[in-house]
């Protein structure tokens, strides 16, 4: 021990710090696991919201089916030239609804409160899927059995009020059927160290579009 | 004589000159053994973290299908009571028992489904999934129009990229198959078809080996790799234990078809809240039930169906 050789265990300059570094490390790791985790976010209630394509814009719209407002009283009846183009309180309607371009095409002409059926008589505002069958009777058949269309409330409707069904306007605007929806909810989030975004050797062929090496891209 | 001397004559032995302790092996020692005992402190440290570590009661518990139901209803005050401890809710824990003469049937009409993702969340939101990191039963594929190819989908796809009449968007989910490959895996047997076709998972019983999820050819199947956090005016306080309960951490997890909801009658939350009623739900025995009016009139497609799932969930071609 007090001879000129090497100091006695002298690996220890190596294993002592190589010990100290490794529980400082797994002390770190202990650290960070008991920090408080942050609040999560709620999620939005509009993203679960039971509403249709429509939904958003009906409710700000007060005059919908309540048509006797104005039309209680007598209102004069068009000339025939002018059955297509949307006047006074209706002036800022667009119809684009295919090639249905005249109003009274669905209004009854001499009783604005209620549509028109095909021989002329009355169809009640309340049951606009009347009038929609009219030209759309193979979507009527299918909005009955319940392939299209939405309706909620018990799978095995037994009584009245178990089933909600929604009727046509409740989707479609009939002014402007196409849908317009646009509560969209956000992609869903995951760590970046997960989402491979290029090829790692760089490209192999014309398969590397969808494979990388030989394993098909894939990312979760 | 003659041997004391011989002895006498021999060097001192080794022994006699190594009692005495230096100061510095003194020190290299201490040190050594502190630096030890502290590194194995270190490295055991995650056993703190008592969450991880079970109480008896959740030792001993049995599986679900051997409970009796005084067994289900100490388990379940047990696990209102943690749930109120970890999170700060108040929730019910219930068990509804499968209808009879029922067999769940899911029809996604992709004709109208426009990808808003609306779904997504409204299960999340309904079943108490973990938030971050965010699990999502369900996920929905933007696909190129003209064929079902799954490789060039997209399943991340931003909002400004959803509604886009050029591509159509299928949404996947557990497809309670009726031969699933997903419960001939399980070791343990955590997970097994019930009576009306849901498959099921007791989390008490998972031990959370992800072969489920290898198995399952649609990747229904979601693993908490890390402790549900979700926020306690999220959280739904309706819970059914196989459905929507918090999930402990380590066990799997999937849609159930919200059997707290559909056992009662209800439609699932997903069904709900589809603003353009592109999914359809139903009891497939029952001859007056849209679903079976849907399959016998629409073109139907079944996703992966050369893999002989039989699954309960179709995707229709339908206005």
């Amino acid at each position: 021990m007090m001879t000129h050789e090497k100091p006695a265990l002298w690996w220890l300059f190596f294993f002592v710090p190589a010990i100290l570094a490794l529980s400082l490390f797994l002390f770190y790791h202990t650290l960070q696991s008991k920090s408080a985790p942050k609040e999560p976010k709620l999620i939005n209630a509009k993203f679960y919201k039971v509403e249709t394509a429509r939904g958003q814009t009906l409710e700000n719209k007060s005059i919908v089916g309540n048509c006797h407002l104005c039309h209680a009283y007598w209102v004069a009846i068009p000339k025939t030239n002018q059955t297509s183009i949307p006047r006074f309180a209706h002036a800022g309607i667009q119809l684009k609804h295919g090639e249905n371009g005249r109003c009274y095409n669905c209004h009854q002409i001499t009783d604005r409160n209620n549509y028109v059926a095909d021989d002329g008589s009355d169809i009640m505002v309340q049951l606009p899927e009347k009038l929609c069958a009219r030209c759309h009777g193979l979507i009527y058949k299918d909005w009955q059995l319940g392939t299209h269309g939405k309706w909620t409330g018990m799978w095995q409707a037994q009584k009245n009020g178990d089933r909600k069904t929604y009727t046509c306007t409740q989707c479609h605007d009939p002014h402007d059927p196409k849908f317009k929806y646009n509560t969209i909810a956000p992609a869903p989030v995951w760590p970046p160290k997960y989402i491979r975004t290029k090829l790692e050797h760089g490209p192999v062929g014309p398969a590397s579009q969808y494979l990388i090496e030989d394993e098909p891209k894939e990312i979760f | 004589m003659a041997d004391r001397e011989y002895f006498d004559s021999l060097p001192p032995f080794e022994s006699e000159a190594q009692t005495e302790l230096s100061r510095r092996d003194f020190i290299t020692g201490t040190s050594l053994a502190i630096t030890s005992v502290v590194a194995t402190g270190a490295a055991l440290s995650p056993l703190l973290n008592a969450r991880e570590v079970p109480t008896k009661d959740e030792l001993l518990q049995k599986h679900y299908k051997q409970l009796t139901t005084e067994d289900k209803k100490t388990i379940f005050a047990r696990l209102e009571t943690e749930v109120k401890n970890d999170y700060g809710a108040d929730v019910k824990i219930r068990d509804p028992q499968p209808l009879d003469g029922v067999e769940y049937a899911y029809i996604l009409n992709i004709g109208r489904c426009i990808g808003c993702r609306k779904c997504v969340y409204a299960c999340m939101k309904e079943n108490n999934t973990s938030r971050d990191p965010q699990i999502q039963y369900i996920r929905v594929l933007k696909l190129n129009q003209g064929s079902v190819d799954l490789e060039t989908s997209s399943h991340d796809y931003p909002e400004n990229e959803a509604a886009d009449p050029n591509y159509y968007y299928m949404p996947v989910q557990c497809h309670q198959c009726r031969k699933p490959p997903c419960i001939k895996v399980c070791p343990v047997k955590a997970t097994w078809m019930e009576k009306d076709g849901v498959v099921v998972v007791d989390h008490n019983w998972c031990i959370g080996c992800r072969y489920c999820e290898a198995a399952c050819p649609y990747h229904a199947r979601r693993f908490n790799f890390s402790k549900t956090t979700i926020a306690p005016e999220d959280i739904n306080p309706d819970m059914g234990y196989l459905s929507n309960r918090i999930r402990p951490l380590g066990t799997m997890e999937k849609c159930t078809f919200c059997l707290h909801r559909t056992r009662e009658g209800k439609y699932p939350a997903c069904h709900d809240a589809c603003p353009t009623g592109a999914r359809k739900f139903g009891n497939l025995r029952d001859p007056e039930s849209e679903v079976r009016k849907i399959l016998e009139r629409e073109r139907v497609y079944v996703l992966k169906q050369e893999i002989g799932t039989l699954p309960r969930f179709y995707y229709v071609f339908a206005k």
